[in-house]
Parts: structure tokens; sequence; C-alpha cells
């Protein structure tokens, strides 16, 4: 008898040990921490509470920018939490408690592209109007906005669809070395589409929708990658017509384009 | 018999129809492609009259006060002239010339506002206005062509792949180039700028292909089993290296690693990504881990991003006299999301460290320096490049401001020495 009490009362430790050291989940958030610099549903979820209790007023994006941070450490002052900007464990639980957070509202609208907030004290469907459609999450450097990089994708999937993957971050890393470069246009569209410059341009390749792939490529390139190592050129030999192109000093072989100076 | 005859009958007739609409269709577009780009061209040939002017006019003072109208027109026509240039499609070794020589026009008078040797400012001035009035008769015979709605489109492109075009873009953007030279020369800081991106003067030891492969390994063991091929970088590349690449299970990766010193300039992994998500303090542990034992042991965290499948974290060089950040010796990573692994590392800017000269502070009285609506959130100090590519210490401040009932926050970069404000940026 003695025995399966021992047992008993050692499984019912064990568990309880397990349920303490487990992450604690609050409400629908996840146990992770988040920052400024992440992104995701955690993040829409923090913006929609914030700005149910009316410390939030910027969109509900999922992209935790100054304007959540800001707003969240206002959140935390009022409430007697440690002021550091972060949605830990305790800001969750404290946000959950005091707000609410209609998650069918919001991820309807976002994946409508609508106009939205989420105010609390007003019907939520007097907080819609139509928008301009559904936009891509991706946190950013400060100087490139969404469109940038659109276009970008579209430039390296018409250029180099077919090159490995290093040879896409490096097409990308050349269109940006242009726009830094006194030679060239100073904007990324200016860049690509100045005549002449691009091939995929001239002959329509540009307006094929880009892959993951080509996303990926860019947003890599616009986060400092530059496999070219620093070219403003490059060609296919196989292909290339002009002359002029040959005269530049070459810097690297990558898949079929030669990337030079 | 008779009905396919009158069916082919249709059938040509309709396939006749389509391909005149076609053909007329294309026409008008490119009586509408010439007529902008000839309105380009115009407008850029204008504004090169009124830039001479404008530059001329700059000659009339001796004091920067009296032309600074001019200065701005010159800042403001240059570039310009300079984004009508690159919507044409003219010759590209011209183009690139034009565009530096004029980038360069508009920043020397812009800069004059802080260069007190106005003996100087007329001498380079002057030449300037000679060389482009003669730039204006070159580029007026040039277009003429186009402007005078001589030429198509399909002419035009003709007249510019030709071997014999009838006019030598070629010789002209020599001569653009030899303008730049004499007139705007590199300053040393320019040149030092230049040096320190092709990283051409470092002064270490060379290492052979196998020390880089070694060195690539020590760094990645997990992903560094098959190396697939090494390349010595191409003789035209300012900074020799090694170009690994290399393949393990399902990634696909390279490096490039400097034949002197053998230092990483970047590496990049492709591989899938689980659907796991590794919390980010985690994430950062395993970066500083790395960072630590790579031997990059001066720098502090700056940013991160997450996006889909991995973080991009940013850390920058800390200097040890006033222990500010240094912004331009910079070390981007990737890391993946669903294990914490290193995918990706860049740290070309870090290899040649920036030097750094200590700097008097002045006193900044930030409540008259700033409206009355900012508020400091942050203030720390960096050396940053200004404008002149001088590396200099500053605040490097980060402020809030109310705009319509949303917080609106920028970074505000002010020279601790001489107040001036190198960089203004909102931030996201």
């Amino acid at each position: 008898m003695k025995k399966v009490v021992i047992h008993l009362m050692t499984i019912v430790l064990l568990l309880g040990c397990a349920y303490i050291t487990s992450p604690i989940q609050i409400g629908a958030f996840s146990a992770q921490e988040i920052a400024r610099g992440a992104k995701g549903d955690d993040v829409i979820e923090l913006q929609a509470r914030l700005q149910y209790i009316g410390y939030y007023t910027g969109s509900i994006d999922g992209n935790f920018g100054y304007g959540t941070y800001w707003a969240l450490r206002n959140f935390q002052d009022q409430y007697g939490l440690p002021v550091d900007g972060i949605a830990g464990a305790k800001t969750k639980k404290k946000l959950s408690e005091v707000s609410k957070y209609d998650e069918k509202f919001v991820k309807d609208n976002l994946n409508k592209g609508n106009k939205f907030s989420h105010y609390g004290g007003k019907p939520l469907a007097n907080q819609v109007s139509k928008g301009a459609g559904k936009k891509e999450n991706t946190q950013l450097p400060s100087k490139y906005s969404e469109q940038d990089i659109q276009l970008m994708a579209n430039a390296v999937y018409g250029e180099a669809r077919g090159e490995p993957y290093e040879g896409q971050v490096a097409v990308a890393a050349v269109i940006l070395n242009r726009v830094e470069h006194p030679d060239f246009p100073n904007t990324v569209s200016g860049v690509i589409f100045q005549p002449l410059a691009f091939t995929a341009v001239a002959d329509g390749q540009i307006w094929l929708t880009p892959n993951e792939r080509a996303k990926e490529a860019v947003l890599d390139a616009i986060n400092g990658w530059d496999p070219s190592e620093n070219a403003i050129y490059y060609f296919n030999p196989i292909t290339a017509t002009s002359k002029w192109i040959w005269s530049r000093p070459q810097i690297k072989k990558i898949g079929l384009h030669i990337f030079c100076s | 018999m008779k009905k396919v005859i009158f069916v082919l009958s249709y059938a040509l007739v309709a396939l006749a129809i389509f391909s005149y609409g076609k053909v007329k269709e294309n026409e008008s577009l490119s009586i509408a492609l010439s007529g902008q780009y000839a309105n380009h061209m115009a407008d850029a040939s204008e504004k090169l009259s009124a830039l001479d002017t404008a530059v001329k006019k700059t000659l009339l003072f001796n004091e920067a006060e009296g032309s600074s109208k001019a200065r701005e027109d010159i800042w403001r026509l240059s570039a310009d002239i300079q984004s009508s240039v690159a919507s044409l499609p003219i010759d590209p070794s011209f183009s690139t010339s034009w565009m530096n020589y004029l980038s360069r026009l508009g920043n020397y008078a812009k800069e004059n506002d802080n260069i007190t040797n106005h003996q100087e400012y007329h001498k380079v001035m002057s030449q300037a206005s000679n060389n482009l009035s003669a730039m204006a008769e070159e580029w007026e015979v040039a277009t003429n062509g186009m402007v005078g709605g001589r030429l198509t489109m399909d002419e035009w492109r003709r007249k510019l792949d030709a071997e014999h075009s009838g006019h030598d873009w070629k010789k002209m953007g020599t001569t653009v180039k030899q303008y730049t030279e004499s007139d705007f020369p590199l300053t040393a800081s320019e040149s030092d700028s230049m040096k320190k991106k092709d990283l051409r003067d470092m002064k270490d030891e060379k290492v052979t292909k196998e020390q880089a492969i070694e060195r690539f390994k020590q760094l990645f063991p997990n992903v560094s089993n098959e190396v697939v091929g090494v390349e010595m970088s191409k003789p035209g590349s300012p900074y020799p290296f090694y170009h690994i690449r290399f393949a393990e299970n399902q990634s696909v990766s390279y490096i490039d690693i400097t034949e002197k010193g053998g230092h990483v300039l970047s590496y990049l992994s492709e591989r899938p990504f689980g659907k796991e998500v590794l919390p980010f303090e985690e994430i950062k542990q395993k970066t500083e881990t790395f960072l630590k034992n790579a031997g990059y042991k001066d720098v502090v965290y700056e940013e991160a991003r997450e996006n889909d499948t991995s973080w991009h974290l940013v850390y920058v060089r800390i200097e040890p006299e006033y222990k500010a950040k240094v912004f331009s010796d910079v070390i981007h990573l990737k890391v993946a999301k669903d294990n914490g692994q290193i995918v990706g590392l860049d740290a070309s800017e870090y290899i040649r460290k920036e030097k750094t000269a200590p700097q008097p502070m002045v006193q900044i009285d930030w409540n008259t320096f700033f409206h009355s609506g900012v508020h400091i959130a942050e203030n720390e100090l960096a050396y940053v490049e200004n404008d002149r590519l001088e590396q200099r210490l500053a605040h490097y401040l980060t402020v809030t401001m109310d705009e319509n009932g949303k917080v609106g926050t920028y970074a505000v970069i002010v020279d601790t020495e001489t107040k001036e404000v190198i960089k203004t940026e909102k931030l996201k």
C-alpha cells in the first residue's frame, strides 16, 4: 500500500514539476517573448489588444516597429510593469486581462487588405473601410519600402530565376549598389527602369510573378549581403550583345553571370 | 472543298485585319515612346543651358551668400538632368560618366557653404563652366535626330548599337570622365572611403586555398563537409578572394574569403527550413556565442528583423575611446528560426576598421535645438560618416514627435563638435 502511495506521490510531483517548468501560454499569445523587429501572429494580437485599450493608434500589420514599441512601453508604465518595450509573460498576462481580441475580425480584415482598427467601446463593424488589398508582412530596414521589395523581386525573378540562390542575391545586390553609386539613379525604381539597363525590363519578363526564392534573395540583399562583391554590372557571356560590357573589370562568376565593377 | 476555301479565305482576311491592327498599335506605341524620349532629351538640353548659366552666376560673387540661390539652382538642375539622362536610352558608358559628373558638380555647389576658399571655388567652377558649354554643344549634336523627330525608336536603337553610329558616344563618355577627373578629383576622404570599400590596401599575409577552406571549416563545422569547388576571384576584382561553394545534405552555400588575411567577406546558405520556432533570446544567444568564437569580440547588438524563415541581426563595432558605436564597421548575420543555425554572415564592412580620431564635444542645449514637441528617447555616441565621407563622433539620438495622434520616431545624428545634423532618418 505504502509503495503505491509513494508511486502516486512521485507521479504527481513529476507532473507538477513538468507543469511549472513548461512555458505558460497566456490567452492566445504564444509563449515567446516579443520585441522590436519581430513579426507575425503574436505581434498582430499585441497590436490589436493595445489598440483595444487605446494605447496603439497605428495600423495592425503584424510588424513590431517603433509605433508598437512606444505603445507597449506606455502600457507597461501605466500598469506598473517593468518598462522595457518587450512583451514577456507578465506583460502579456496583464494585457490579456485588461483587453479583448477579436481574432477572426482582425485576421479576416488583414486577409482582405481592408483598412481597419480594433478600438474597444465602439462597434468593430464601424471600424472597417475598403483598403488597397492584402499587403506583405515584412520587416525591412527603414530606407526600403514594400514597393522596393516587390520591384526588386520582379527584377531578380525576370533576370535570374534559373540561377543559383547566390546569383539571385547578387543580382539584387547589384541593383542596390547602383542606387548608392553616383553614376546611376538614386532610387530602386529609377535603377530598374533605366533604359537599356536590364534585359527583363526590355523583354517584359519583369512582369512575371516572382517566387518566394526571389523574394528571399531580395531580403538577404537589403539586409546587407552582397555576393557580387560590390559589382555594379553583370552579364551573361553567352547572350551578351554589348561589346562595352566586356571592357568592365570582372570580379566573379556566379552561375551563368559574370559580375563586374 | 468550296467550304474549306471559304473558311480559309475568311480566316486569312481576319488574320490580315488583326496583323494590320497590331502593326498600327506598335507604330503608335513607338511614336508615343519616341515623343517621351524626345521630350526628355529636349528637357535635358534646356536644363543643361540653365545649369551653365547658374554656374556662371555663382562666379559673379566673392561671398558665398551672394551666390547661394544660384548654387542651390546648380544642385537642383544637376539632379534634374541626372534624372532625365537616367530615363533615356543612350550609350551606357556615356550615361554613367555623365551622371557621375553631374552628381559631383551638384555636390560641389551644395557643399560650398562649408568651403572658405573662394578662389578655389572660382577656379573649379570656371573650368566646369567651360566644360559644360562644350558638353551642351556635343549633347545637342548627339540627340539631334531624336529631338528633331527624324528617327524612330528602332532607328535610334540601331544607331546606338551600330559600329559607326554617326556619333561617337564613347568619345563623349571619355571626355566627360576627363572633365570629372580635372574639375572634381577625388578628395582624400573619398579616396580613403573607396579604398576601404575595395579592401585593396590590406597588408595582411596571404593565405592559401587550403588555409581558406580550413578557416571556413573552423567557422561552420556543421555545413563544411563537402566542398564543391574553390575558385579564385577574377583578375578585375580590386581585392582577390577565394570563392568556395559547398553542399551538405539539402544545403547549398557559398563563402567568400579574402586572400590577404583569410577574412570572411560573406557567407550564405540556402536550405529548407523547419516549422519550429526558437525564442528570439535563444537565437541571439547562439549568435553571440558564434561571434565570440569567430573572433568578432568588439561588436555589440544593434538591431534585428524577423522574417518568415530566419532572423537578420546587425552587430556594430564599439571603439575603445568613447565606447561609441562605429556604424561603418558592421556585421550582418542571418540565423535560422528553426534551430538557431547561422545561415548567413556578411563581415565585408568590418574587415578594415574605420580610423576614428578623438573629437571635442561641445555642450548642446537640446531644448533649444529641437522644437518643443520633440522628445529625446535615447542619446548615445556613435561614429558616423558625414557628406564629406569623414568619420565624425556624433550624438545618435532617437527622438519622438506627435504626428496627428501617432508617435513618429526619428534617428537624428548630430556632430558633437560642429552641431551639424549629419543625418535624419524616419524609423519604422
